[in-house]
């Protein structure tokens, strides 16, 4: 340190000292006056800690000395702690320094050091320590400290090249950060955090241990709380910092091993293993899983059951995987699918085939239950293979075949071919991602409607649901069924064809597709829908169906009767509910005229078309025509009845409501 | 040449004006009605937030988490994810009105137009993005 004395300037002498520079530790513009009444006032234009700087840095002392022996400053304060009292000396000879901050509510900072060439110390000891004083030492951008105080311990000692070993034993009491965005905070965290840390040549060696007792954290997306435990040890030589081992106890989950060895320059992680036993399925997916989805039938579930985990990274990808399921579970909020009581050992490897069975024990598919099963499923890397699987539904079941499941590069759905390469090689392949791809056909062995609808909620159905399932297939954008798929209801048939759902499991799934229906007992159908009762045969089409969130956007629909001969007959009640559909009014006719004597009329045809667009419904009869009336129903036999539509617009909406008030039980027809 | 290229110019804008002035905000479609309905449903739960001002509405029709640290962090992923849902469905509501209309390409225009509905019929009190930056209505 080189002294330039100055001329005293009245009752004061002024010194002005030599820029100091090391590696952690920069002070320019050092300046010191020195007053005549035994104070001093220090001034550093520019003070560099690590990667910090400070400007303009003042201490003030009361009481100031400097002698051959020591240099002390007494009742001093510090600018950039203005409520602490500071006290500081600095033995030249034993080279003892000891500083003390002290402020309200006994609150301390003591550094105690032993700076010796060779080797030296310093100790910090905190009492009720405010972590907010600590903000300005981190940069700007990273989650600073807001409240909260710490006790403890932190040494460091070395020697002349550098630091050896560090010691941090702190307790952390009412401590909260927060980044300026928000969204990674803490508040109110309570517990220990022990570390050390020695040096070894270039590596540094460290063994830590935090006990997170209480508190909160948001660390977008997660949301956590107090409760877990993590003890680790491992080393860092500049470039690979490792965690050789580390206990991670979550809260309501259970306890998790890991190692990890990181890249620290390029931000990547090398390899790592993970293992976990008993962990509970319920929290893990709920706290630490599902943040992370977004808005879709899988963020919308819940799991159940423990499951044991044996991971293994490296290379850029997982290279095994060991699940162990117990009595595992998985199910949508809305109860509209559940599968329970899971078991399975899965020992998937990246490089090798392997086969798993999955059992389980049963589940639910819109309230109707599932019977137990057990599906072989046979895995290669990431192609995942179910050659037949049963899923029972009631008395009936889901037979599946040739499912399979595998995960491609893709852009703008078409394979990418060299992007898998190239990611491989660390090089960016900005266009390309990867998707899960799956296909699989199937029928259905006939399920009693009887049971099924009654299961779901739905109006009692009488008939048998049974079909034949195309190959189904999914592109990572939509799910389409290729040729047609086949049920057997109401003693007749429907086919679907064309059938895409894109958006399967995202917010507003859209489905499209043409529906034929073919000879449907009308009986059954008015049965179960409570329409009023009509024998007959019916036929019908659905031609460019599109449903928006399983609501009716656009269909070019028509109803008509089958050809052939069988009886044809409609009951007073069923006439009525179709005049009433097209308003009020007409359905009241019936009921004054000389037909209400009758309770069941004879009728030829049955036509009724409607074409939705933008929430209208332009309705038509049996004969093709654009304007006037149309015949819904043409009578034949005695005694006979017509039925003639007047409106040939109505919104959907209206009508929808129009069909569930005639289609609810117990409902008095209009009568005037 | 110039004056005839200048006056097809101001056909073809008047023409794109005109048309653009027959856009039917509020027309309907199970697809707007499906979006209205959602919207409806989640206005109860950001109500609070509005006024809290911890999320303000932006100047292109869609609402920001503008003060994170006002929302307790139990319920701060909650508040993200609000945000992100009502964003998500301003965004489907402009396309699908523009889609009803026939037009695909007027959505710009009818959020556009939208952001500014939604500012002026903001509530006393709520934060609202202008040039200036958030204000407070």
């Amino acid at each position: 340190m080189l002294l330039v004395s100055t001329a005293a300037r009245g009752a004061e002498f002024m010194l002005g000292i030599n820029d100091i520079v090391s590696q952690a530790f920069a002070a320019s513009g050092i300046r010191m006056v020195l007053p005549m009444d035994g104070s001093a006032d220090l001034q550093i234009a520019s003070l560099k800690v690590q990667q910090r700087e400070f400007h303009n840095v003042r201490v003030r002392c009361g009481e100031f000395t400097l002698s051959s022996v020591q240099i002390a400053c007494r009742k001093g304060h510090l600018d950039l702690m203005p409520d602490a009292a500071l006290d500081f000396s600095y033995a030249f000879d034993s080279k003892q320094l000891q500083l003390t901050l002290a402020a309200a509510g006994g609150e301390s900072w003591q550094v105690a050091g032993k700076l010796g060439e060779r080797a030296w110390q310093v100790t910090v000891r905190l009492r009720n320590a405010q972590g907010l004083r600590l903000a300005s030492l981190f940069p700007a951008d990273v989650p600073l400290p807001t409240k909260g105080t710490l006790n403890g311990t932190l040494r460091v000692s070395g020697n002349e090249s550098g630091a050896e070993i560090v010691n941090v034993d702190m307790q952390l009491a009412e401590v909260a950060f927060s980044d300026a965005s928000g969204l990674h905070a803490a508040e109110k965290l309570h517990g220990p955090v022990k570390l050390t840390v020695k040096r070894s040549g270039a590596v540094w060696n460290w063994q830590g241990n935090v006990a997170w007792q209480s508190g909160e954290m948001f660390w977008q997306p997660l949301y956590l709380r107090g409760g877990s435990g993590l003890s680790a040890f491992g080393s860092y030589d500049g470039k690979l910092f490792k965690v050789e081992q580390a206990v991670v106890d979550l809260p309501d989950v259970g306890r998790v091993q890991l190692t990890a060895s990181w890249n620290v320059q390029k931000s990547t992680l090398l390899e790592g293993t993970l293992q976990g036993r008993g962990l509970a399925l319920t929290s893990l997916f709920e706290v630490y899983a599902k943040p992370f989805l977004d808005k879709g039938s899988l963020a919308e579930s819940a799991l159940y059951g423990h499951a044991d985990v044996d991971a293994q990274y490296r290379n850029g990808g997982l290279q095994s995987l060991r699940l162990n399921l117990h009595e595992a579970g998985i199910s949508d909020t809305a109860r509209r699918f559940a599968l329970l009581g899971v078991n399975s050992d899965i020992d998937w490897q990246a490089d090798a085939p392997r086969t798993a069975i999955i059992a389980f024990a049963g589940g639910a598919l819109l309230g109707a239950p599932l019977g137990a099963g057990q599906w072989t499923v046979n895995m290669k890397g990431l192609e995942f293979d179910v050659p037949q699987a049963s899923l029972p539904i009631l008395d009936g079941k889901l037979d599946l075949r040739d499912f399979h499941l595998h995960r491609e590069m893709f852009q703008a759905g078409k394979p990418c071919s060299g992007c898998s390469q190239a990611v491989q090689a660390g090089k960016p392949c900005s266009d390309c991602k990867q998707e899960w791809h799956w296909y699989f056909a199937g029928s259905l062995v006939p399920i009693s409607m009887e049971q099924f609808s009654t299961a779901a909620g739905w109006p009692k159905m009488l008939g048998t649901l049974a079909g034949h399932i195309p190959r189904v297939s999914y592109d990572g954008r939509e799910i389409s069924v290729d040729g047609a798929l086949l049920f057997n209801v109401f003693d007749g048939t429907v086919v679907a064809t064309r059938l895409k759902l894109a958006d399967a499991f995202g917010r507003a799934p859209k489905l499209s597709g043409n529906l034929a229906m073919r000879n449907l007992d009308l009986d059954l159908l008015t049965r179960t829908f409570a329409f009023g009762s009509m024998q007959g045969r019916l036929d019908g089409d659905v031609n460019n169906l599109e449903l928006q969130d399983w609501l009716p956007v656009r269909f070019e629909a028509r109803v008509y009767s089958s050809a052939g001969s069988y009886p044809r007959k409609i009951s007073q009640r069923a006439v009525q509910n179709i005049s009433s559909l097209g308003g009020a009014g007409a359905a009241a006719a019936i009921q004054r005229s000389y037909l209400g004597f009758f309770e069941n009329f004879g009728y030829d045809r049955i036509g009724w078309s409607c074409v939705l667009r933008n929430d209208l419904c332009q309705m038509g009869g049996i004969e093709a025509a654009d304007n006037g009336p149309y015949s819904i129903i043409r009578g034949g036999g005695i005694p006979a009845i017509s039925v003639m539509g007047y409106n040939r617009a109505v919104s959907w909406g209206e009508l929808i409501t129009r069909l569930k008030r005639v289609t609810q039980d117990n409902v008095t027809p209009i009568v005037d | 040449m110039n004056i005839i290229k200048y006056l097809f110019a101001m056909i073809a804008l008047v023409g794109a004006l005109s048309a653009y002035a027959t856009a039917d905000l509020e027309v309907n479609t199970p697809g707007v009605n499906a979006i209205k309905s959602s919207m409806q449903a989640r206005h109860a739960q950001l109500a609070g937030y509005y006024a809290s001002g911890a999320v303000g509405l932006s100047m292109d029709g869609m609402i920001e988490l503008r003060d994170p640290g006002s929302v307790p962090l139990a319920a701060r992923q909650t508040v993200n994810a609000l945000v992100a849902a009502e964003n998500q469905d301003r965004d489907a509501l402009y396309a699908e009105i523009a889609n009803a209309n026939g037009h695909p390409e007027w959505k710009a225009e009818i959020r556009s137009t939208f952001a500014q509905r939604w500012i002026q019929r903001a509530q006393r009190g709520w934060w609202v993005m202008s040039n200036n930056g958030w204000t407070q209505k």
